[in-house]
């Protein structure tokens, strides 16, 4: 904050050599605070703008989504990671933000209410909306804490879904649905194959680069959130609130601020996935979403930006990987009945259940705790053992 | 006015099934401070005990429903052992995560069991019916609320005078205290377990003893005991009762008369009322009816 | 410690490798040929005839967790066992049919359902099974641009109005009004009709049907809502009590069923109730509501039932010998005839099967060999659906005698409603 009193401009960078000697709090906090981090997220951005070109239609498709969601991720990482509050609401927010979008975004000529608005209007929208529902919510958590908190957060997720099966010019129903707005951003339609820059892109592919682009976007955000003032409030009202209230952090609007961003982020997400998705039931925004988002941020790392898209591009593709793994046993039945003691599908679903419960008790840091200890195995190498 | 009791009388005998769920919510959460939710598929293969036990091996109800209650608790310990021991002291999150992906895996085996049919528990003379004053009542849900009614006396009486039940009220205080006091903590979370598996067995073999038996679908009536629980308080076992029989009533209260007093509310708020009630319960007492209040220290 | 990083290493790595290895763009495109897509001259893998080539068909279903699992597994197995028997006879045009490798579960969610077709959509021919309303709109604009046809697992007014969806039977909407007809002529009823539906396509279906059968026989009409869950019922029952309806036409599952008709019944109420195919489970006469449902039950549905005497039925039976008889089956199996005759229309055709003459030949399907299961007119897709939509339905009674617990009482039959009704859009929109 204010710790470059003595130091000019030029001590945000370290000395020459010495990389990792900090001089200045603002090196400390700066966005990218290593060479190694600099030199890697360079690397694994250029690598991710490769992936559409190694990778089949429908890989691409659960990356796709696995971007989106990341987004959503560091969304609920910000209120329940770095601001402690867990949050169980999180599919009431996502659902908020995607039927924002569909129905500004609609089609005006169809059954259901739309407007046929451009992308650049309803996704922000659908992010502001979200928002505000937050900022409504919000101090519920300032009179709740911890199980309390989460389950009537959950409580938002059922009174949410009845609102939404019952808004049925709005969301076109149970076992209906809608079909969420057309991705089409400066002429360019995403939701059909075409040519992009010159080169003949797939549906896909396309559909990969602008989500690629935009978790980008709000990762840079989310990471700008944790690292400012405001993010480090966040931290001491997770780590002690009542000690945050003493030196001076105003608890209520922290919360509810935590709140209100968590879910524009939702918000947003929840916007451009079911726009890949197309078309989406009010079901899709029930207690699973919610904890298939908590697992996300679980499994990836709390209050962790980095954790929050692995955990997110893992939980996305796990039913993918759990088919894929299945399908490596052939003594499992394909039959859909009979067969052995499992077919091969109630195998998947098994494994799905089994690798939530095995990532967690064998790695409980998540991905992100894997992630530091292959870092830290190679930053010792030749010598780590 | 013979409406509005038979209402009542209803919700009644529906809270009572939602009352033994948010029982088992309530020990493991006063024993291990994790909500499970795994509940809906221990209840699911409580019911599915009792099925089994009734038309394969030939018992009648009664020996049935005690036998499922024992492998019930079986369950319960084994979850608790396999799954939940392993992360002691990791973050409660991280547990009642853990306990979703149990409740997956058990439940494709329940599915698998099921296959496309109903599996429905005869009860003795599960058709007859008590009539009184206008108002019907059937021997089935009589013999519920009795049974729930022995299961929270069981309950009171072995958290007031066992020494078992003495040792959980002190875990449940402080488990380090306890654990210094000679108490077995790990033994006391199996036992936790072990009692919400059979009362989730309970539930479960009136679920299936129901109109329609035990379905592929039916776990999700375990989940009607969450808003119970917050309710009542979390830690705290009369109001766990209490909340589940209110949940009971007010949903049936709100299926029969919302549709003609407040048809603004949409069709079928009955299924979300017992979530309007937590709100309206929570806004006055942050920590339900009978909470304990947290007390924060710096 | 070290045991356990092991393990998670273990399963990180082969999860990943795992995903990386099946992924990889533009490696052999093995599946192709010159017929295109989903039919190969090679055979298919445990072929029956080694010497035909090989047609991928795919299904996407409900196996595990959804909703529909108890009927779409029965579906599923009975279609596997339909195309079994087709390849037995010498398969189509040359060619076996393979089912069983592109079965997906998509646990009845748009979302899921989007991503199996696109796993699949580069590997079928087309698809046998596509189960769910808003499932299959999520993956029909694909389905067109692919020329991929397929067959859906519900009875919704809405697909005899899409090209390139066949579906076998009379609709919901023309069942429900087969039933009102039905019970006015049959069962004297002529007080209030009351429709108790699922908020969705299947109860919106039905309930549209109900309303115009009672528009049309001058009785009064009432519709009300109820969701899933037995133990969410106690709505229903209390609307049945205050309405008194003389009619009730379910269309909600079998539980959520027993439990309403149940439920009214003991507390006095009397009268008719007329279900759909998927209200009914066998295992209800075991429950407390059995002599209710024995005195008042009646369904309206596309087809006879399992134990019906019929040509296709018996090789029904013959090929699934040994299951528990469930209706799921029997509508797996009807529902793949037309897919079949497509088939073989369009192996006459021009280029022989391709996706692109599949698409052709079910647009002009005149008839449909149902081996007596139906008649062979009601295949007909070709022309207008006022004019070619099948408006006819049995009438099935409770029998505890009885494979699945309901025999007909009254063979297929299309009521004055239904004859009449001005067809030009479908009875409940999807879109």
């Amino acid at each position: 904050m204010t710790a470059t009193v003595t130091s000019p401009r030029r001590t945000t960078r370290p000395p020459r050599g010495r990389p990792r000697l900090r001089t200045a709090y603002r090196q400390d906090m700066a966005l990218l605070n290593t060479p190694a981090k600099r030199r890697s997220t360079l690397l694994l951005v250029l690598a991710a703008f490769g992936v559409p070109f190694f990778f089949t239609d429908d890989l691409l498709l659960v990356f796709t989504l696995g971007l989106i969601a990341s987004v959503g991720a560091i969304g609920l990482n910000l209120v329940t990671g770095y601001a402690g509050q867990v949050s169980l609401g999180h599919a009431f927010f996502l659902g908020l933000g995607a039927y924002t979008a569909a129905v500004l975004g609609g089609d005006p000529e169809g059954r259901l209410i739309g407007y046929g608005l451009p992308m650049w209007v309803w996704l922000p929208a659908a992010g502001i909306v979200a928002a505000i529902a937050g900022l409504i919510v919000g101090p519920i958590a300032v009179r709740l804490r911890g199980l309390y908190l989460a389950i009537v957060t959950l409580g938002l997720v059922f009174l949410g879904e009845h609102v939404f099966r019952e808004a049925r010019t709005l969301t076109g129903g149970p076992g209906v649905g809608r079909r969420g707005p057309d991705l089409e951003l400066f002429g360019i339609r995403f939701s059909e194959g075409g040519s992009l820059f010159g080169l003949g892109l797939s549906r896909d592919q396309q559909q990969f680069f602008l989500a690629l682009v935009f978790l980008i976007v709000f990762a840079i955000l989310g990471r700008n959130i944790a690292r400012s003032g405001v993010g480090r409030a966040f931290s001491a009202v997770r780590d002690r609130d009542v000690a945050a209230a003493v030196i001076g952090i105003n608890l209520t609007v922290y919360k509810v601020m935590a709140f209100a961003m968590s879910s524009f982020f939702a918000g947003v997400a929840g916007a451009m996935y079911y726009a890949v998705v197309g078309v989406f039931e009010p079901a899709a925004f029930g207690l699973l979403l919610s904890i298939q988002y908590l697992a996300m941020v679980l499994i990836g790392g709390v209050a962790t930006i980095s954790g929050s898209i692995m955990g997110a591009m893992f939980i996305t593709a796990l039913p993918r990987i759990a088919q894929e793994i299945a399908h490596l046993f052939p003594v499992i039945s394909t039959s859909t009945v009979g067969g052995g003691i499992i077919n091969v599908f109630q195998f998947e679903a098994i494994l799905y259940g089994l690798l939530i419960i095995g990532f967690l008790i064998f790695e409980p840091r998540g991905l992100y705790g894997i992630w530091m200890r292959i870092r830290n195995y190679w930053k010792g190498w030749p010598f780590s053992y | 006015m013979t409406t509005f009791a038979q209402a009542v009388l209803n919700g009644f005998a529906q809270g009572a099934i939602y009352a033994l769920l948010a029982l088992g919510y309530v020990m493991i959460y006063k024993a291990t401070h994790v909500i499970s939710f795994a509940q809906p598929a221990l209840m699911v293969c409580g019911g599915l005990f009792t099925y089994h036990l009734t038309t394969q091996v030939g018992l009648p109800f009664w020996p049935g429903l005690a036998v499922a209650v024992l492998l019930g608790a079986l369950l319960g310990m084994a979850v608790e052992r396999l799954a939940l021991r392993p992360m002691v002291g990791k973050p409660v999150f991280t547990l009642a995560i853990i306990t979703i992906g149990v409740d997956i895996v058990l439940r494709i085996f329940a599915n698998r069991y099921m296959g496309p049919d109903p599996r429905i528990v005869t009860f003795p003379n599960g058709s007859r019916r008590y009539e009184f004053l206008g108002l019907s009542i059937s021997h089935q849900r009589v013999a519920l609320m009795v049974v729930t009614l022995l299961t929270v006396i069981a309950l009171v009486l072995f958290f007031r005078y066992a020494k078992a039940g003495l040792a959980m009220r002190a875990t449940a205080l402080n488990q380090e205290t306890a654990l210094a006091q000679g108490i077995r903590v790990g033994a006391i979370f199996a036992l936790a377990w072990a009692i919400a598996g059979g009362l989730a067995a309970i539930a479960g073999t009136f679920v299936a003893a129901g109109s329609a038996g035990m379905e592929q679908n039916t776990w999700i009536i375990a989940l009607k005991a969450l808003p119970a629980i917050i309710i009542g308080g979390l830690d705290s076992l009369p109001g766990a009762v209490i909340g589940g029989l209110a949940v009971g009533i007010v949903e049936s209260l709100t299926a029969v008369y919302q549709p003609s007093v407040a048809p603004f509310l949409g069709a079928n708020f009955a299924l979300v009322a017992p979530y309007a009630l937590m709100f309206l319960v929570l806004l006055v007492r942050p920590y339900g009816l009978f909470g304990t209040k947290e007390v924060e220290r710096v | 410690m070290k045991q356990r990083r092991f393990i998670t290493r273990a399963v990180a790595g082969a999860s990943i490798a795992a995903l990386v290895l099946t992924g990889c763009r533009g490696g052999g495109d093995d599946s192709s040929s010159e017929a295109g897509p989903g039919i190969t001259d090679e055979a298919c893998p445990d072929a029956v005839n080694e010497d035909n080539g090989c047609i991928y068909l795919g299904a996407i279903s409900d196996l595990t967790k959804g909703p529909f699992a108890p009927l779409a597994v029965p579906i599923t197995d009975a279609q596997k066992a339909f195309w079994q028997r087709v390849n037995e006879d010498g398969g189509v045009g040359g060619y076996d049919i393979n089912i069983t490798e592109h079965i997906a579960d998509a646990e009845y969610n748009p979302e899921i359902h989007n991503r199996r077709y696109q796993e699949m959509r580069g590997e079928v021919l087309a698809l046998a099974q596509t189960l769910g309303s808003s499932q299959t709109l999520a993956i029909l604009d694909d389905m067109k641009a692919d020329d991929v046809i397929g067959v859906p697992a519900s009875w919704n007014s809405a697909w005899d109005f899409e090209d390139q969806i066949l579906q076998s039977g009379a609709s919901y909407c023309f069942e429900a009004m087969n039933g009102v007809d039905w019970a006015v002529e049959n069962r004297g009823v002529e007080g209030t009709v009351m429709a108790i539906k699922y908020p969705n396509d299947y109860g919106g279906d039905a309930a549209a049907g109900a309303e115009a059968a009672a528009e049309a026989n001058g009785l009064e009409f009432v519709e009300v809502e109820t969701p899933t869950g037995q133990d969410n019922q106690a709505g229903a029952v209390a609307a049945v009590l205050e309405n008194q309806p003389d009619l009730i036409v379910v269309t909600t599952g079998p539980a959520e069923m027993a439990t309403i008709v149940g439920g009214a019944a003991q507390q006095g109420w009397q009268g008719t109730v007329v279900g759909s195919s998927p209200t009914w489970n066998p295992a209800l006469l075991q429950s407390a509501a059995a002599p209710a449902l024995e005195a008042m039950y009646f369904q309206a549905g596309p087809w006879g039932p399992w134990d019906t005497d019929s040509e296709g039925h018996e090789a029904m039976r013959e090929a699934l010998d040994g299951v528990t008889p469930n209706d799921g089956y029997t509508a797996g199996w009807v529902w793949s005839y037309p897919l079949l005759a497509a088939m073989e229309a369009a192996a006459d055709m021009d280029g022989g099967i391709t996706r692109e003459n599949l698409v052709a030949a079910a647009g002009e399907l005149e008839e449909v060999d149902y081996e007596g299961m139906l008649p062979n007119e009601a295949g007909n897709s070709a022309g207008d659906p006022s004019e070619v939509a099948w408006r006819s339905s049995v009438i099935s009674g409770v029998d505890t005698e009885a494979a699945t617990g309901v025999t007909i009482t009254q063979e297929l039959t299309a009521g004055p409603t239904a004859e009449g009704y001005d067809y030009t859009e479908p009875c409940f929109a999807l879109n």
